[in-house]
């Protein structure tokens, strides 16, 4: 197997993971708990990677994207609402990391913010245009990796390890007080959300039928899934607990995604910080062209449309203007002057009130033998299945008080 | 049930006004106090880019500027204390900030202990 077929796992946890939401949430997380919310991080990560190697079987075996299921599985009505729910909260995703980028360009440059938004969202329509879907997957993806300087930003500081290995044990810490607990559940929500985004599998399994999967590519499939979600998770725990030893004592609670890069900076000075501005510059960039992509493959899926980026633009056309139009209306979002903060927490609590109704069709597909032969969910695969779907649904109810309660996690 | 939640949530949110509704522009600016410091205590060590340096005083004064503005009353005692923090240079000492930061958490504290 070519290593370099792993990129598409890469792109998709990199872009997914460690995504603008990310870069806030898991510093806030760790500035404001400590080590408390890593195993919430763990355990939505063994859930990515259960989900993302289902959809990916499926795209291998049935051939059926997880939109092609939801209209079929859902019907059309709740199919409808589905798609409605997941194009918006992937648009406002998509506005939030267009505006990541023009705010990481802006602390890279120091070049205005609107007309970075603005540069980048042309940039992004010849990304998309031009590159191949590999290129693209090839480009973001390995280019992301310098987010690894977080990583070895935590090994430099040298934080308490064996608090660090005790934030793996699920925990809610003692002495909260009351809003404090309610704020430690906001996190465990937004954080399950921000890692378990649907427009991940959606790109995840669109890209394994560009990359025309099938069953002998089961192997790549699970090593994707595994090592790509994994090298991202590994990134946002990193971040968290970078935060949780230079954050929480000096009483900073990263509001802004600036924040972060401070963390690679207080051990390794200048070079540190611009490693760390381009990991997340390129990390931004393939999660805007991801949502971009997920949620045109969302939308061409559902009505049945020719779609894909193996075709000329000309080929899928419907497809191709969908895609122009998403990456306008999220700059128009940007343009109106909306913080890029407020858009991720509204990202974080759509994408939760979503995730079920989007991972149910293809536990259903992928436990169905019909379609799935020999490659269909084991006994182990369907437990996990469940018990995630359970998790997610839990998350899902609660979402909406706790975020009101806290005001997004604001107190 | 999940109605019925949403309703008591939305009526609890709505129920929080003046200092308690403050609080967490108060955190805000806090916040941005303490990481103004800390950004201005790696620069004077050359550990930061001169460009990220001024992006990032732009958008921590922003920041501070926006929670003043959305205070309930700015005359209170932690409205003064915010006001004072915006009259700092961009490249004022860290301790200083750090006192803004201080004072602002222990008004935090109070009123959440209220």
């Amino acid at each position: 197997m070519n290593p370099l077929e792993l990129t598409l796992g890469i792109m998709t946890a990199v872009g997914g993971f460690v995504d603008i939401s990310e870069l806030v949430f898991a510093a806030k997380a760790g500035s404001q708990f400590g080590y408390a919310l890593i195993w919430v991080f763990a355990l939505a990560t063994v859930g990515i990677i259960v989900f993302s190697e289902m959809s990916g079987r499926v795209a291998a075996v049935a051939k059926q994207p997880v939109f092609n299921l939801m209209r079929h599985r859902l019907g059309l009505k709740l199919g409808l609402l589905t798609l409605a729910a997941s194009v918006v909260s992937t648009l406002i995703t998509c506005a939030a990391e267009i505006g990541g980028v023009a705010l990481i360009l802006n602390y890279l440059t120091g070049a205005p913010y609107v007309l970075m938004a603005i540069a980048m969202t042309g940039f992004f329509i010849a990304s998309i245009w031009v590159l191949p879907f590999k290129w693209i997957e090839r480009t973001y993806g390995l280019l992301g990796l310098f987010m690894i300087i977080f990583a070895t930003a935590l090994v430099a500081i040298n934080p308490p390890w064996s608090q660090f290995a005790g934030g793996f044990v699920p925990q809610v810490p003692k002495g909260l007080s009351t809003k404090e607990l309610l704020t430690f559940g906001y996190f465990t929500v937004a954080i399950i959300s921000a890692v378990m985004f649907p427009y991940e599998v959606y790109f995840y399994s669109s890209g394994g039928i560009e990359e025309q999967w099938g069953p002998k590519d089961m192997l790549t499939n699970r090593l994707t899934s595994i090592i790509g979600m994994g090298l991202g998770s590994t990134l946002a725990i990193a971040i968290l607990a970078n935060s949780a030893q230079l954050f929480g004592p000096a009483n900073v609670d990263p509001e802004i995604p600036g924040s972060a890069a401070l963390q690679a900076a207080i051990p390794f000075g200048k070079w540190g910080l611009i490693l760390a501005l381009l990991g997340m510059f390129f990390a931004v960039a393939g999660a805007a062209i991801e949502t971009c992509m997920a949620n045109a493959y969302s939308i061409a899926q559902f009505f049945g449309w020719i779609w894909g980026r193996h075709k000329k633009p000309w080929e899928a056309p419907r497809f191709t203007l969908t895609w122009l139009v998403l990456l306008m209306l999220s700059l128009v979002i940007v343009l109106t002057g909306v913080d890029v903060m407020v858009l991720v927490e509204f990202a974080v609590l759509f994408s939760i009130l979503v995730l079920p109704l989007t991972y149910l069709p293809l536990l259903l597909l992928a436990g169905d033998k019909k379609y799935m032969g020999e490659h269909v969910n084991g006994l182990f695969a369907n437990a996990l299945g469940w018990l995630y779907f359970a998790v997610i649904t839990a998350a899902a109810v609660a979402a909406l008080p706790l975020f009101i309660l806290t005001s997004g996690g604001n107190g | 049930m999940l109605r019925a939640a949403c309703i008591l949530a939305l009526l609890l949110a709505g129920c929080s006004k003046g200092p308690e509704a403050d609080l967490q522009y108060i955190q805000q600016a806090r916040s941005a106090a303490a990481e103004w410091a800390l950004v201005n205590e790696q620069a004077s060590q050359g550990k930061l880019t001169d460009t990220y340096v001024a992006s990032m005083h732009q958008w921590l004064r922003d920041e501070i500027r926006s929670s003043s503005m959305t205070l309930t009353d700015p005359d209170t005692r932690y409205g003064l204390e915010i006001h004072a923090l915006l009259q700092q240079p961009d490249d004022a000492v860290p301790e200083e900030l750090r006192a803004h930061a201080d004072k602002l958490k222990q008004f935090e504290d109070d009123l959440e202990s209220a």
